[in-house]
């Protein structure tokens, strides 16, 4: 079921220059002049994916349709639908159909009920930051000792530009990687950032591996859904170089993150957890 | 499984008699209790005055037509509260007392009553210490909750509410939580005024509350209106009920209140009374041997609910997972009782109350901790 070890994760610049992800098509450009030219123009692939456990229908996600074993496997287990990986039972890719089956041994029955319901506030007590009551009952306040300095944070949002190459040919997709202060550890990228987000945690929940002492880096924005993903995974660090939302923020706070935006051109933001930065003189 | 466990705000499912008895009133009878001489009316009046004496019975209150059936146990407290306190007039009140008392009297302060509050012990229990202090000098009127809607603690009524006789300080008993399971003794606990609601654990439906006044104390009505009593005369009978009863009784709501006595009256007070606390300690003792759980443990349990959070989750996100997940049915949050939750430490989040009533049954409270059990479990 595993296909790589965790230190060979970050691609090599062949790797990413295979046809995996991109395709060419034929495209017509013009400029303000009025001049049109054909040219062969990389476009980033798009599929469907249905996700099923134990062979029931879950939801179908638009994805760029690689690593599609990491992408079930993390989406079950950010969503709640399996605990641990010794519950895995067998994991079925039918990349053609555009299929991935997890197999479990444990009751996901709770989760099912508690999937995508809204929590219902009574208006009697402060209420909860979260919408559903299920990423509420998953998330924890975060506790880390973890500590990176300003340079480690601007070095690794570097590195991950720098590994974006499906990026830079196609401008189509979102890239995230799980960082140690000193190095990408591993690196995703998908048309959708919850499923780069979801590759890096499926990738670290099949090998049964902790993210709890790495760093998320991201290019999506910093929403609550991307908070409660990383909050669900006990990741201390939550780094993008776009901007974060206010609940995002809110809850960050609320769990004990650290949120870094706008991390650019050799600046960055933080939200919350500020204490986790050392300063470089 | 669907199962209800939030009897503190209102018993369900009522025992089949009374269902019976508001459709019967309803359907059968109809007619407005002591508005005409037909007989459906006086028919009518006669079930309330049978429910006036059944009230007066489980009560202790030595003379029915003291009486009153008013729309709630708020409007009960309002009636006194509004109705007896004056500019500049003192009044004390529990730590625990629910939003029902005091939303009335922040209003009242801002016409000069002035209102303090009896220091309490970690569990509720007022501090008898502290009381007698603050009834020297004598304050115009004392508001104690007989037990807590928040965690059940009963408080020490008697002992209060000797320290209020011997001062001549009238002492308005909120029993909303009590009336229909702990013995009241309304006249011979010398009670100044009791207030109660009749669909909890007096088993009737809801609207209908009671109001008793002591015949010596001068406490003004809410409203004025028809009374179905001299209606020559334009001014408010002064006798009870009618000086507190405006308006067309709410007779299927007093049926059913009539039934759910009865019920109590059949199955025994004491038996109902020791099924619940048996119920609340069983909770109260699952719950406190369970890792991040903290149950705030009353001094001394009046009813079933039990109060408890979760570290980290918010009670409203866990009374919705039990409720989506479990089908069961809680109240979270500050069971509009802030200052109470303030006193046990609990506020502005509240906590998680789970309040059997005379249906629950132990195999009830075993699927609840079962449910709570695989809650805790994905924490």
């Amino acid at each position: 079921m595993l296909k790589e070890p965790i230190n060979e994760a970050v691609p090599s610049q062949e790797a990413d220059l295979s046809d995996e992800k991109v395709c060419a098509v034929s495209a017509w450009m013009f400029d303000r002049a009025g001049r049109g030219v054909e040219r062969s123009q990389w476009l980033i692939k798009e599929r469907p994916v249905t996700l099923y456990l134990n062979d029931r229908e879950v939801v179908t996600l638009l994805c760029a349709g690689h690593h599609l074993d990491e992408l079930a496997a993390g989406f079950f287990f950010a969503e709640g639908f399996v605990e641990t990986s010794a519950d895995v039972e067998g994991l079925e890719v039918n990349e053609a159909e555009g299929k991935v089956n997890l197999r479990i041994r444990s009751d996901a029955s709770l989760t099912e009920r508690l999937w995508q319901k809204r929590t219902v506030t009574s208006g009697c007590g402060k209420g909860s930051l979260f919408y559903y009551s299920l990423d509420a009952l998953l998330s924890r306040p975060v506790k880390s000792t973890l500590r990176v300095s300003t340079r480690q944070v601007l070095d690794r949002v570097e590195d991950l530009n720098r590994l974006s190459q499906t990026y830079r040919r196609t401008h189509g997709v979102h890239n995230s990687a799980a960082a140690e202060s000193d190095r990408i550890v591993l690196f995703r990228d998908d048309i959708g950032r919850h499923n780069a987000v979801d590759m890096i945690v499926g990738h670290f929940f099949l090998h049964d591996l902790s993210l709890e002492d790495k760093l998320l880096i991201t290019t999506g924005r910093l929403t609550s859904e991307i908070l409660i993903k990383a909050a669900k995974m006990r990741i201390p660090f939550l780094v993008s170089r776009n901007t974060a939302t206010d609940l995002a923020v809110e809850l960050a706070r609320s769990l004990n993150i650290t949120l870094i935006g706008y991390a650019r051109a050799g600046k960055f933001t933080v939200y919350s957890g500020e204490e986790r930065i050392i300063q470089n003189r | 499984m669907s199962l209800y466990l939030d009897n503190a705000a209102t018993t369900y499912p009522k025992p089949p008699s009374v269902y019976r008895a508001v459709r019967h009133a309803l359907e059968e009878v109809g007619a407005t209790p002591g508005r005409a001489a037909h007989r459906k009316a006086r028919e009518a009046l006669g079930m309330v005055a049978a429910a006036r004496v059944q009230v007066a019975g489980i009560l202790g209150i030595g003379d029915c037509d003291r009486v009153v059936f008013t729309k709630n146990a708020t409007e009960s407290i309002n009636v006194v509260l509004k109705g007896w306190l004056r500019h500049r007039d003192r009044v004390v009140i529990s730590g625990m007392e629910h939003n029902s008392v005091v939303r009335p009297l922040r209003r009242l302060s801002s016409l000069g009553v002035v209102f303090e509050t009896i220091r309490c012990r970690p569990g509720g229990q007022i501090d008898l210490d502290d009381f007698r202090k603050r009834l020297d000098p004598s304050p115009r009127l004392v508001v104690l909750v007989h037990a807590s809607n928040v965690n059940g603690a009963l408080q020490p009524l008697q002992e209060a509410a000797g320290m209020c006789s011997k001062r001549g300080v009238p002492l308005l008993l909120d029993a909303a939580q009590t009336a229909g399971i702990q013995p009241i003794s309304a006249t011979d606990w010398d009670l100044g005024m009791l207030a109660c609601s009749g669909h909890k654990a007096l088993l009737g439906p809801p609207g209908v509350g009671i109001l008793y006044v002591r015949p010596d104390l001068d406490v003004l009505p809410l409203m004025e209106g028809g009374t179905g009593s001299r209606s020559e005369d334009v001014l408010q009978p002064e006798f009870c009920p009618d000086r507190y009863e405006s308006g067309t009784p709410n007779l299927p709501g007093i049926a059913g209140l009539s039934a759910g006595i009865e019920f109590i009256l059949e199955r025994g007070m004491d038996r109902i009374r020791a099924h619940e606390l048996g119920l609340g300690s069983m909770l109260e003792n699952e719950l406190s041997g369970m890792q991040g759980v903290k149950v705030l443990r009353p001094e001394i349990r009046g009813t079933g609910a039990v109060s408890f959070t979760i570290d980290g989750l918010n009670p409203g996100d866990a009374g919705a997972i039990l409720d989506e997940g479990f089908d069961i049915a809680v109240r979270t949050g500050l069971h509009c009782a802030p200052l109470a939750h303030q006193t046990l430490g609990t506020f502005p989040e509240g906590t998680v109350r789970v309040s059997p009533g005379y249906a629950t049954t132990v195999e009830d409270i075993e699927y609840f901790l079962r449910a709570l059990r695989a809650l805790l479990s994905r924490r």
